[in-house]
């Protein structure tokens, strides 16, 4: 955690707003996360830690703020929106393979088609991040074929895939089986040990204590408390953050 | 109970005879099923019956009035959709087997059933005599009977005898199928059509006679089987030889072929050479050029930045000379550039892909300028009813050109339809909603009377395609609304993913959301494609001759050198035959697509 302080940042979020209708989502959040930061985000459902992922690769779209990411800041410029877009990866609660595809297609597709590689390169890497995820064999299934768990591990290949600097996980486990959390979780740790940037929305404290190097607790849009996670489980600062911890552990 | 070991008495105790109520329901239907039969059987082998009429007649059922001696263009566009398809059908020969045992099930199951039905039909129907009485006359005898019987019940027997017997040899599926296709032109060569003539007072005199119709067919289809055959080996060496280009190729000659083949029996083109010289050439040269430079420079970085203004300017420009005197065709050759500024970008991202995509734009712009230039020369071909198709030809162009041209038309009004951008959304759905609030009766009226209005100066189309350009609007709309369907069943998260990982919304839609849509809608557009066959027929209305027309109007009222006055039963039974025939192999081949298809979903 010391060493990570000498990093630039890599995401910086300056008073992000964002209203759907009458209902405001988000309220003002502002964070640095430097390079090779692993932060866990999490708080109550509807505290806006979702939209705040999200805005940050411009599926939603915040009203009021700004969002620098690696440099680039998020306007309504295409051009920056895709540049941000292949370069910060996402994995989804419901996984959102494509059911048409095998999974290797699945893998292959972006860096064919927006990174222009040549088929054999994008196959050759393709195999090495199913290797990496432990599920070689199922190449050529369709995602209608694997377990939930098994899905989840390709959506992230499929996300590494674009070799992104950045990977946010939308509540990846949620989803899923108990016995199917714990394989992809050990990717996830995987990943954070071989110094990826990562964001991740999620409910498994165990990762958060054993893995990341930042906590994000969040309710009603606002961002209550940031702490390093031995002293966010063991003395964290609010009171809404006590009670929260008191319901889930 | 314990006496029935037989799978097949086993099964029929189980599901008709279960209770006392499905053994009621099951004797009730099957004894109205046998009347059934028996009148329909009756009903063609009367001797009221004129069959001859359909045989006699064949000619002007398949391309009407289309000139004797032009006809081996009909002849010629079979042959070629045969040896595409016998290439297609050699080329992805997934190598499927088929045992000994399988066929010679499939043959007892056929000729058991076709002795069933021997043993049922009627010995004798009724009829009515001139003075109104009516009679009953013999149909079969029982001599006749058995000759049919025994030879029928020997190959049941003997292939159920097969079936059992323990063969390992296997077959080629694809080529069992080739085989059996074999059967009709093998018939043709055996059977000979049995027909009546009259004499100068119109009584029937000589019952076999043969007319020649059925043997002068025998010779084409038989040397285009042949050649279904030769194209199929062809086909597998191809495979074998694992030409990797081939799979892109077929597929695109399947797409251009119907407007080749098309273009091939509508015109005889009367060309003019210095027009072709003087216009033609060189505007092919400076417009693959224009193309070359775009593709070749597209993905350059100075470039790209002026991609929007050239793609703008070009179709300012085209919305400029669209009210000039300049030839439609470098108005046409114009937009396309635009296209082409559109589409490059995605596309040619790779040598490879630009390479493709060069010769993909040398062929477009060759096929626009033969086809412009051809639509507007004078034909060759004059038929004396103006309308150069009719029957099964009109209503084979009518339905598959129909569904080529509206298909990807649909798709597009559907695309727009649920666009984000306002404009388009707008003009779309007032396209669909206008098209679909109005009777296909009446856009047919609209196409032969009305259409040439709106028809640029010096273009003048045949009513044939005008219904075409209409039948396009018609379906394309409703295409568009199953189309529609198909796309608000895509979840959300397949568009968050796909932006997730970078598409732009080019990629985003034909590469994920079209492929899910279009595989969720295949049944419902299989509907819309049998309805549009079977809606072809309403043409006759605008005085299109198509086999409907014919069979009612035209072969009843011919009473020289035959007379065929009063066989509306015979003909329409006839047609009906023939539309069931094709639309229940359409719909039973597109149900194992949708089985193969369905493979991915889950």
């Amino acid at each position: 955690m010391e060493s990570n302080s000498n990093n630039k940042s890599i995401i910086v979020t300056r008073n992000v707003k964002k209203w759907f209708g009458d209902f405001q989502a988000l309220d003002g959040i502002s964070m640095d996360i430097k390079e090779k930061e692993v932060i866990v985000i999490c708080g109550p459902s509807g505290s806006g830690k979702s939209t705040f992922i999200r805005c940050i690769n411009r599926l939603e779209e915040h009203q009021e703020g700004d969002i620098i990411v690696d440099g680039i800041e998020l306007t309504n410029d295409l051009k920056n929106i895709d540049a941000i877009r292949s370069e910060v990866g996402m994995v989804f609660q419901s996984f959102n393979l494509f059911p048409h595809l095998t999974v290797i297609q699945n893998i292959t597709l972006a860096p064919i088609w927006v990174r222009k590689k040549t088929r054999t390169d994008a196959e050759a890497k393709a195999t090495e991040l199913l290797e990496r995820v432990g599920i070689p064999e199922q190449a050529e299934k369709f995602p209608g074929q694997l377990s939930g768990g098994q899905q989840q591990r390709v959506a992230i290949a499929r996300a590494l895939a674009m070799e992104p600097k950045i990977m946010l996980f939308d509540e990846p486990t949620s989803a899923l089986d108990p016995e199917m959390i714990k394989e992809v979780l050990d990717v996830m740790k995987e990943l954070a040990q071989s110094g990826m940037t990562m964001i991740v929305v999620t409910h498994e404290m165990g990762f958060a204590k054993e893995v990341c190097d930042r906590v994000m607790f969040f309710d009603e849009g606002k961002l209550v408390e940031e702490n390093n996670p031995e002293d966010f489980f063991n003395n964290p600062k609010s009171d809404r953050t006590k009670l929260f911890l008191s319901q889930i552990l | 109970m314990r006496l029935i070991k037989n799978t097949q008495l086993r099964w029929v105790r189980d599901n008709l005879f279960s209770s006392m109520g499905s053994t009621i329901l099951s004797l009730i239907t099957g004894y109205m099923t046998i009347v059934a039969y028996r009148g329909t059987v009756g009903f063609i082998l009367s001797p009221m019956r004129q069959w001859s009429a359909i045989t006699y007649n064949m000619q002007l059922y398949m391309i009407f009035n289309y000139m004797e001696e032009e006809s081996w263009r009909a002849w010629a566009s079979v042959g070629v959709a045969f040896v595409l398809a016998g290439i297609t059908l050699g080329y992805w020969n997934t190598g499927e087997k088929k045992s000994f045992n399988q066929i010679a099930g499939g043959l007892f199951k056929t000729f058991s059933t076709l002795s069933l039905l021997v043993l049922f039909s009627p010995s004798e129907t009724e009829i009515m005599n001139n003075d109104g009485s009516r009679a009953m006359v013999e149909v079969i005898s029982s001599n006749q009977r058995i000759n049919f019987l025994i030879p029928i019940a020997v190959v049941a027997l003997l292939s159920f005898l097969l079936s059992r017997y323990s063969i390992t040899r296997v077959f080629n599926k694809t080529k069992v199928l080739l085989f059996y296709l074999g059967l009709p032109v093998a018939l043709g060569w055996i059977i000979k059509i049995p027909t009546i003539t009259f004499d100068a007072a119109g009584a029937r005199i000589k019952p076999d006679l043969f007319l020649p119709v059925a043997t002068t067919t025998t010779i084409p289809w038989t040397i285009l089987y042949g050649a279904l055959w030769a194209s199929f080996f062809v086909g597998q060496f191809l495979q074998k030889k694992e030409i990797k280009s081939l799979k892109r190729t077929i597929p695109l000659s399947w797409l251009v072929l119907p407007l080749y083949l098309f273009s091939w029996l509508y015109k005889k083109p009367v060309i003019e050479l210095n027009k072709v010289l003087m216009n033609d050439i060189p505007g092919f040269l400076i417009f693959s050029l224009i193309g070359f430079l775009i593709i070749r420079y597209i993905t350059d970085e100075k470039f790209s930045k002026y991609r929007n203004y050239l793609a703008t300017g070009f179709f300012l420009a085209t919305a400029a000379i669209l009210f000039l005197r300049i030839p439609f065709l470098i108005k046409v050759l114009t937009f396309s550039v635009v296209l082409l500024l559109l589409v490059a970008p995605s596309l040619a991202n790779s040598k490879e892909g630009k390479r493709q995509l060069l010769i993909v734009w040398l062929v477009a712009i060759a096929v626009l300028t033969f086809l412009l230039r051809g639509s507007g020369s004078p034909t060759g071909i004059i038929t004396p009813t103006g309308s150069f198709l009719g029957g099964f030809s009109l209503t084979w162009v009518l339905a598959i050109f129909g569904t080529y041209v509206s298909f990807p038309f649909g798709v597009l009004l559907a695309l727009g339809r649920t666009s984000s951008l306002p404009l388009i959304r707008i003009i779309c759905t007032g396209v669909i909603e206008i098209v679909r609030s109005v009777p296909y009766i009446t856009w047919l009226f609209f196409a032969s009377v009305m259409l040439t209005v709106f028809m640029p100066e010096g273009i003048e189309f045949n009513l044939i395609i005008r219904v075409l350009i209409v039948t396009a609007f018609f379906s394309g709309a409703y295409f568009a609304e199953n189309i529609r369907g198909g796309l608000q069943s895509i979840s959300k998260g397949q568009y968050e993913a796909a932006n997730a990982i970078g598409m732009n919304p080019f990629q985003r839609i034909f590469l994920i959301i079209l492929p899910q849509a279009l595989r969720a809608v295949v049944p419902t557009l299989v509907g819309s494609v049998i309805t549009a066959f079977k809606d072809s027929s309403l043409v006759a209305i605008i005085g299109l001759f198509d086999v409907l027309r014919i069979g009612s109007a035209v072969i009843p009222t011919q009473s020289n050198p035959v007379n065929f006055v009063g066989t509306q039963l015979d003909n329409i039974l006839f047609i009906a035959i023939f539309y069931w025939i094709f639309c229940f192999t359409f719909s039973r081949r597109t149900m194992k697509i949708e089985k193969k298809l369905g493979l991915g979903e889950r």
